[in-house]
């Protein structure tokens, strides 16, 4: 399948995204609510893109847009940078004082000083749901976007401490926008208005994740571990094994 | 008088039994037992006539007689007069202000005499929960036609040649959209029915459900039958009980007389329905968000490029039609493509029902052949503005929709030229406005609407709507300034193009077609601190024109706070201070020596 972006010719594949395709081939397409591993959304619009299809164009979201052959793609026209700077706005609108939000409106020249612009708003989130489709991978559930409209946002049943949160902190890697209050302290962590007590790594001590996270892949996977090690000694003790595994060969 | 084959048929639809016409029902059953007639008249309680300004409604037949706003008081009067002596009571005849006449018969009544009805057919005719009603009146003679003696194509050629467009809002060609899905070899298949009518004024789709659910099940079994599919869901909105409870009867009655369920009518096609309560929210009435709604999931729409006549309900093809689309299916396949396509206009054959609500005489349901002028519409069939005042503009298509001024009066109701000027059909929802309604304030509701009623999923939307709002708050309130209606303009653009979801996309219609022909109103708004309308109570004051004034005194009785002093056959003054601003005074003057000024109050004394 062959696509055109910005002029020049890709070969994509069936059933591809044009995020995916653009993505491959290095061309950016600015996004927050995207990510490897997480099927598209739609939901932040910032990836919009012009294509021509047969001589007719439309703005499609390239997160979710399925590639056809033969389409011409336009990340940057003067119509989609007018239009996403404007979605930039409308986030920056929600989120004054986000920094990634900030750059991005620095990037695109958005005009902060804005009659409607509420300094004091302390939002960081821009509901891009990619923390709720974190957890729903992991198959806990325990966050959801709740709400409509304007008064949407993401929150426990009934914003209570979610008996099914782990304390993973799945949601909070996610985050484009660092939205997410985690609170790890003392040898607890305090995530969506729940405390966990936190493991700490038996070789490094030092505390890495909760005892709930740890069972609950435990459980998953059916094992028993005896010492529990952090990502970082994990990643030191593979790589000792593998130079001695070498040192075996030759 | 022979009553072998009389029959008195009352209006239970929702308007009709807010205004107790069922206690109207049950007492004529009673009446007439107590009263001593060898054979009895049939006692019937119909679905919605349309008039629902007039009702509780009441007809009998054949005589042809229809009384209007009917009490539980003139049950007796009925019965020994009418019933019994064949005489016709005078004061509960239909008053028809185009004629300027009283009416026996409501088939003469400017308001009926310029619909035609198809998919509105038997409400007002047929007990909907009654199968044998249904039955008299060629009720699933359609469904036995495409059983026994029709090929999936030979139906799907049917409806493309008809030109039925979907009811729903988008017109989308019903033919086409069943013959891709037909093409699809994945089973299973689904048939769904979009009953969850939000359009603020719209009910057309309630009172097909509530006073006629039959014609919806056999459509939706031909369809179902077109395209090889076994299982239909009828999403009802939770609010509409009445119609989930006539639809189910209607649905266990069907089943019963072997029209739903395996075998149907020994044809060896099986098809079975389930209704599926919505929640209620607007958003759900968006196909995608349906479906999400269906499957036990947030009703939130997603990216259509995969349609879902494709990829539709549990990722399987599935066809989406609305209550009234449905509705169109079994007269089309008795009466032929030929038959429907006579009716209307080029590419909008057929008729499309319209509930025709505000400022409007005649307030109620009414089902035209597309192509009818907007004006027949309000002043023939409407008869009018209330109080005959000015029109000054009407809204179609709900939140989605837009404002026609009075310069496109003489517009064609249909898909294309509604569009053609900023508006669109939607459902049908007609809203009438007179000069007391601010178009800026209109503006700002619909935002307000939408702001509760986007599902809130992608950021132009739930941004967009939340900032235009708050721009539009602010107008309102006399603290807007001019760059403010570039801004609404600039940020309308982003929002149609960048939302995710035909709800998104439509969105800015009521701000953009305002500006677009009202704009002098916002001006008013922002440069003279002035709402022409009296509705921005900040931006409104009364005050009485000494020259006009003939002191007769009735705004001094209607003023609620007393705010209005004078002698009598002397000018009255309106004190500012005390004023609520609730226009009273503005409404009862006989000599319109009432006028609105702005912020500043205006005032010769």
């Amino acid at each position: 399948m062959k696509v055109k972006i910005n002029g020049k010719l890709y070969n994509g594949n069936t059933g591809e995204t044009l995020m995916e395709l653009a993505k491959r081939n290095n061309i950016y397409i600015p996004n927050l609510c995207h990510k490897k591993g997480f099927e598209g959304q739609g939901r932040c619009r910032l990836c919009i893109v012009e294509i021509n299809d047969g001589g007719k164009t439309k703005i499609v979201s390239s997160c979710v847009y399925p590639i056809k052959d033969g389409i011409e793609v336009s990340t940057n026209s003067d119509k989609i940078i007018k239009i996403r700077k404007n979605i930039i706005l409308l986030l920056l609108l929600r989120t004054p004082n986000n920094d990634t939000i900030k750059s991005l409106a620095k990037e695109y020249n958005v005009d902060i000083h804005y009659k409607y612009l509420d300094n004091k708003k302390k939002e960081n989130c821009i509901l891009c749901g990619l923390c709720v489709e974190a957890c729903d991978k992991l198959g806990t559930k325990a966050i959801s976007l709740v709400n409509r409209g304007t008064t949407k946002k993401v929150s426990t049943p009934y914003d209570d401490a979610s008996k099914d949160c782990i304390g993973c902190a799945a949601c909070v890697e996610v985050c484009p926008t660092d939205a997410i209050s985690i609170d790890d302290k003392n040898g607890k962590r305090t995530i969506w208005n729940r405390t966990f007590n936190l493991v700490s790594c038996s070789i490094c001590g030092k505390y890495f994740t909760t005892y709930e996270a740890l069972k609950y892949t435990d459980d998953k996977l059916n094992i028993e571990k005896e010492n529990q090690i952090c990502n970082s000694c994990k990643r030191k003790e593979i790589s000792k094994k593998f130079k001695e595994s070498f040192k075996n060969t030759y | 008088m022979n009553n072998s084959n009389r029959k008195i048929l009352v209006c239970c639809g929702t308007g009709c039994l807010a205004n107790n016409s069922f206690e109207v029902y049950t007492k004529l059953k009673e009446k007439l037992k107590d009263t001593k007639i060898a054979v009895q008249p049939l006692v019937k309680a119909t679905g919605c006539n349309g008039l629902c300004e007039k009702g509780p409604v009441v007809k009998i037949l054949p005589d042809d007689i229809s009384y209007f706003k009917v009490s539980t008081k003139d049950v007796d009067a009925i019965v020994e007069k009418t019933i019994l002596n064949g005489e016709i009571i005078d004061k509960l005849l239909y008053y028809d202000t185009n004629e300027k006449k009283k009416l026996i018969s409501h088939k003469d009544a400017t308001f009926y005499k310029h619909q035609q009805k198809i998919s509105l057919r038997n409400i007002g005719e047929v007990d909907p929960l009654l199968i044998e009603d249904y039955l008299e009146r060629d009720g699933y003679k359609a469904l036995r036609k495409v059983l026994f003696e029709m090929t999936s194509e030979e139906i799907i050629d049917v409806i493309e040649a008809s030109g039925l467009r979907g009811r729903g809002g988008a017109g989308f060609p019903t033919g086409s959209k069943w013959r891709t899905c037909y093409k699809y070899n994945n089973f299973p298949k689904y048939i769904v029915c979009n009953g969850d009518e939000g359009d603020p004024g719209a009910f057309m789709d309630r009172s097909i459900m509530e006073g006629d659910p039959n014609t919806v099940i056999e459509g939706m079994i031909i369809c179902g039958y077109a395209i090889k599919s076994h299982k239909g869901y009828l999403y009802i909105r939770d609010e509409y009980e009445l119609a989930r409870k006539n639809m189910q009867i209607a649905i266990d009655n069907a089943k019963k007389h072997g029209y739903l369920g395996e075998n149907i009518i020994g044809s060896n096609f099986d098809f079975d329905l389930e209704i599926v309560r919505g929640g209620g929210a607007f958003v759900c009435g968006e196909s995608s968000a349906l479906m999400a709604s269906i499957e036990g999931n947030v009703g939130e729409p997603r990216a259509k490029y995969i349609r879902s006549v494709e990829k539709g309900l549990w990722n399987q093809p599935t066809i989406l039609n609305n209550v009234e689309t449905w509705a169109n299916i079994p007269p089309i396949i008795s009466n032929g493509a030929k038959w429907f396509k006579s009716i209307g206009i080029e590419n909008n054959s057929g008729t499309k029902v319209f509930s025709l609500v505000g400022k409007v005489k005649n307030t109620g349901l009414v089902e035209v052949p597309m192509g009818t002028k907007l004006r027949e519409l309000v002043f023939d069939i409407g008869g009018g503005i209330i109080k005959d005042r000015p029109f000054k503009a009407i809204q179609t298509g709900g939140p989605s929709g837009g404002c026609i001024p009075k310069e496109h009066l003489d517009i064609s109701l249909d898909f294309d030229s509604l569009s053609n000027i900023g508006s669109m059909m939607g459902s049908g929802g007609v809203i009438v406005m007179d000069d007391t309604t601010c178009m800026v304030e209109l503006a700002r509701y619909y935002m307000e609407f939408l702001s509760e009623e986007s599902c809130g999923k992608c950021t132009t939307c739930r941004e967009g709507i939340k900032i235009m709002l708050e721009i539009l708050t602010n107008i309102t309130k006399g603290e807007g300034e001019l760059e403010d209606i570039e801004l609404l303009l600039d940020l309308s653009e982003t929002i149609s193009n960048a939302s995710l979801c035909g709800l998104g996309k439509t969105a800015p219609n009521p701000v953009i077609t305002t500006i677009k022909y009202f704009k002098d109103e916002y001006i008013d708004h922002i440069v003279n601190q002035k709402c022409n309308a009296g509705i921005c109570k900040k931006l409104t004051s009364y005050y009485i024109e000494e020259e006009i004034c003939i002191g007769c005194g009735l705004c001094a009785k209607k003023c609620p706070t007393n705010a209005i002093t004078g002698i009598k056959k002397e000018p009255h003054i309106i004190n500012a201070d005390i004023c609520v601003k609730c226009g009273a005074c503005f409404t009862n003057c006989p000599t319109g020596a009432v006028k609105i000024g702005g912020v500043v109050v205006e005032s010769k004394n």
